[in-house]
């Protein structure tokens, strides 16, 4: 007991000393595991909703759809009620093909039609207004807000006007604009809405203009998993019938969300690689203090396993911090990104114990990438040297220090300090490519052509699948983003510190606060440039692993503009702290040397 | 003293430390000439202010009160710019840890200061060639500060002080952390920079190094309590000066 409270002393102590590192560290955490754990669960959750939905409107297990509505249609699927497997049943009804405007905008719809009193399958569930009456329709949630529509509002179906009496929700057929399970006569189907009408009016509407009609039959089956083995059993009816099962329409669902899980899941292990550098660049940073902290630990005597527990509790725990705050947040967001067009209902289930344990585990990950280093540098060391440790001493580099003394001065301070620290510049380099890659991967999504969901493709509708994963995408990138930008100022503010002496040194042979601000700045510059370089590849080369094999080129411009904002926006970033850090008096920072 | 002549002027110069009780008066108003080709010693215990007269000299660290002239300009007043490039024409810094560059070759230390003044990369190399043969050092040139001896790393760091010809080259304890034979290596350079014309001011501890100089002055608490004028170079030399000849 004793051991376990002069830890968490010895962490807590830590954490006092240094709460800007360990907010970074939660933080980063934090935002990779969130995006991790929603691209890991976006399916299950939409899954979840669906099965709500489901179980709230008595969906049907299985949906049997069939071209036209004359007599021997009707009865080929009447007969599929008298199956043995089927315990319950709705319909046949008519689905009639339409176009609907409302508020100047027009899109396909499809209109069930039904009793005015719902059956014991498929009971669509009003969210507002009141179940289908003669000369009302009701609109699919998802459809209505698409369409900026609710109850009282009038629509034209077809030329006709219809006051909307209702907003419901169906589970027997996929989410908007999937409502046309089948297409007119059979063909393939275009991105449609749905509405409800009473059997009469769709009848009607159907026959007034001559619109082409599906007939449908929503099944309930004694076992609703044995949907595969119905549909075998029924496959050689004289009449062509279509039958759509439950987990087919629920796969539907998934469509709209197919882009969103590499987006979450490469996005996360960019934030996990961000997140890696950020606060390895601190840690490195705190080298030399770590180094003597564990020095005065072991001349205390605690032993290097009471060392090691100490300095890996202090980055685990604030890691698993980190990975519970993602947990919640991806616990509290998944069903909003789960369902993205208001189409279901329901609260998305919680992450999986495997989503869980991943997240956990790539939260575990950073923490120990981040710090292991140090921390086996503080072990190893010998106690009396662990105890002057200083910032480590840079290598001599003689070729580059002749090639800078032929550049200016703040470029001559820039490459030098650059060479200090190679590691870092790798990092900075690595973390701007990281920046590029995701703005790169930004341009893409909106250089892409797109169909509206309107009529005929349309843009009056927009596409809410290409909306979703430029929002997401968005998300993520301004997640990148903002810790590259902590990174950024991380990289310059520790590359001063550690060149604190140079830098007071040549002040003192004249160097002006402005060249050794300049040089800071230029320190990070140099290997940003070749990381922005090498991120338009890398972000257009990541982007063709998921993308359709018909997307559109970024045009060049955008890309080489990506590349160039990231530059200029890490010079700007870097001025404050390196004039920051030029404007130290350097009286002060000699005698902290010699001291 | 000829005042014209004078290459450092200081008036009134003070600088304190802290607030109310804590304050500390590191440099108390304290009035100074140092004319053209003098060496000045100043002594005094640890803490009496040395090192931060030396400070305020060479615009490293700005005065709570008084003026500071260097090259007949006015420094206290300048913007950080505009003293760093005083210091990059006219003045030359020696320290007692020497302060070189670790990561630099002998060479690439001397070097520094004229590059940061804008010379070509050709006359800063020949500038520090003439420099490290004049300290002896010319086949050290090469050498890493962490393979060269504290004696050898000050010869460096005075080769340095002196890339840009200064005005005057100010030094603070610069035989602190050197042996008696390094020492005597230091004070042979000095005295041939007082043969040479070359004003200096010398911050120590050390008796023999005050010796060499032209004048001492003693501080105490911030104060100069004491400014005598030496008889200038020592008839003995150096060695003999410090007891290091028989």
């Amino acid at each position: 007991m004793g051991r376990l409270v002069l830890i968490a002393r010895l962490v807590l102590a830590d954490l006092r000393r240094h709460p800007a590192q360990a907010a970074m560290l939660v933080v980063a955490v934090t935002a990779a595991t969130a995006t991790f754990t929603l691209g890991l669960s976006l399916s299950g959750a939409s899954q979840a909703l669906y099965e709500q939905t489901r179980a709230a409107t008595a969906g049907p297990d299985m949906v049997a759809l069939t071209p036209g509505s004359d007599p021997a249609v009707t009865s080929a699927l009447t007969s599929l009620a008298d199956a043995p497997e089927v315990v319950a049943h709705h319909g046949p009804y008519r689905i009639v093909y339409a176009d609907l405007t409302a508020r100047g905008r027009t899109s396909n719809v499809v209109v069930h039609g039904f009793a005015e009193t719902p059956g014991a399958v498929n009971r669509p569930l009003l969210t507002s207004g009141h179940w289908v009456r003669s000369g009302g329709t009701v609109l699919e949630r998802g459809f209505a807000t698409a369409l900026g529509v609710g109850v009282g509002d009038r629509v034209t179906i077809a030329g006709r006007s219809y006051p909307v009496v209702g907003i419901a929700v169906t589970a027997a057929t996929s989410i908007y604009p999937g409502a046309a399970q089948i297409g007119p006569y059979g063909g393939g189907s275009d991105y449609s809405g749905l509405a409800w009408m009473t059997r009469s009016d769709a009848r009607t509407l159907a026959s007034s203009h001559e619109l082409p009609v599906t007939m449908a039959l929503d099944l309930k089956l004694r076992d609703p998993a044995a949907t595969e083995s119905f549909h075998d059993a029924h496959r050689d009816s004289a009449v062509r019938i279509n039958l759509h099962s439950w987990q087919f329409t629920a796969q539907q669902d998934l469509v709209i969300l197919r882009n969103s899980r590499p987006i979450l899941v490469v996005g996360s292990w960019l934030l996990s690689f961000l997140a890696i550098t950020g606060v390895a660049a601190l840690a490195a940073g705190r080298a030399a203090a770590r180094t003597r902290r564990a020095g005065l630990l072991k001349a205390v005597g605690a032993t290097p396993g009471l060392i090691g527990t100490v300095l890996l509790t202090e980055y685990l725990a604030l890691a698993l911090a980190g990975d519970a705050l993602g947990l919640v947040i991806a616990r509290l967001t998944a069903p909003a990104l789960a369902g993205p067009t208001t189409g279901r209902i329901g609260d998305a289930a919680g992450p999986s114990a495997a989503t869980v344990a991943a997240a956990t585990a790539l939260a575990v990950a950073v923490a120990v990438l981040s710090t292991l280093r140090p921390t086996l540098r503080a072990l190893r060391t010998a106690t009396v040297t662990a105890l002057t440790a200083t910032a480590h001493r840079p290598r001599h580099r003689p070729r580059l220090t002749a090639l800078s003394a032929l550049l200016p001065t703040p470029l001559l301070l820039g490459l030098r300090l650059t060479a200090r620290g190679p590691g870092r510049a790798v990092l900075q380099a690595c973390s701007t490519a990281t920046t590029v890659i995701a703005l790169v991967a930004l341009l893409t999504l909106y250089a892409q052509p797109e169909r509206g969901y309107g009529l005929n493709g349309s843009s009056v509708l927009p596409n809410l699948r290409g909306e979703h994963d430029r929002q997401l995408m968005l998300a993520v990138t301004v997640l990148l983003i903002a810790l590259a930008i902590v990174n950024t100022i991380t990289f310059t503010w520790t590359t001063a510190m550690e060149a604190r002496a140079n830098m007071a040194i040549a002040r003192t042979l004249g160097a002006t606060p402005g060249q050794i601000a300049a040089g800071l700045s230029l320190a990070q510059l140099l290997p940003s440039l070749p990381g922005a370089v090498i991120g338009v590849p890398l972000g257009s080369g990541l982007l063709a692993l998921f993308a359709a094999g018909n997307a559109a080129e970024t045009p060049s411009a955008w890309l080489l503009g990506a590349a160039l904002t990231t530059v200029l926006a890490t010079a700007a970033l870097t001025a404050l702290p390196a004039r920051l850090a030029a404007r130290q008096p350097v009286a002060q920072a000699l005698s902290a040397e010699t001291a | 003293m000829n005042v014209s002549s004078a290459v450092v002027r200081a008036f009134g110069l003070a600088k304190t430390h802290g607030q109310g009780q804590s304050r500390v008066h590191a440099v108390d108003e304290v009035d100074l000439e140092v004319p053209q080709g003098q060496t000045l010693a100043v002594m005094g215990p640890s803490g009496c202010g040395k090192s931060t007269l030396l400070h305020l000299l060479g615009g490293l660290e700005r005065p709570t009160g008084g003026e500071v002239w260097v090259a007949g300009r006015r420094i206290d007043t300048l913007s950080e710019r505009a003293l760093a490039r005083l210091r990059r024409q006219s003045v030359g810094f020696i320290f007692q840890a020497f302060h070189l560059v670790e990561e630099l070759s002998a060479a690439d230390n001397v070097e520094l200061p004229a590059l940061l003044a804008g010379r070509s990369r050709r006359q800063a190399r020949r500038r520090a060639s003439l420099l490290l043969e004049r300290v002896g050092l010319a086949d050290r040139a090469r050498h890493l500060p962490s393979q060269l001896s504290g004696g050898q790393r000050q010869r460096i760091a005075i080769a340095r002080a002196l890339a840009n010809e200064p005005l005057v080259v100010l030094a603070d304890e610069p035989t602190g952390n050197l042996d008696t034979s390094a020492t005597l290596d230091v004070l042979r350079i000095f005295e041939d920079l007082r043969a040479a014309g070359q004003t200096l001011v010398v911050v120590t501890h050390d008796e023999r190094v005050a010796a060499t100089a032209d004048r001492l002055i003693a501080m105490r608490d911030g104060m100069f309590v004491d400014d005598t004028r030496l008889a200038g170079s020592h008839p003995r030399g150096l060695g003999g000066l410090i007891g290091l000849e028989g």
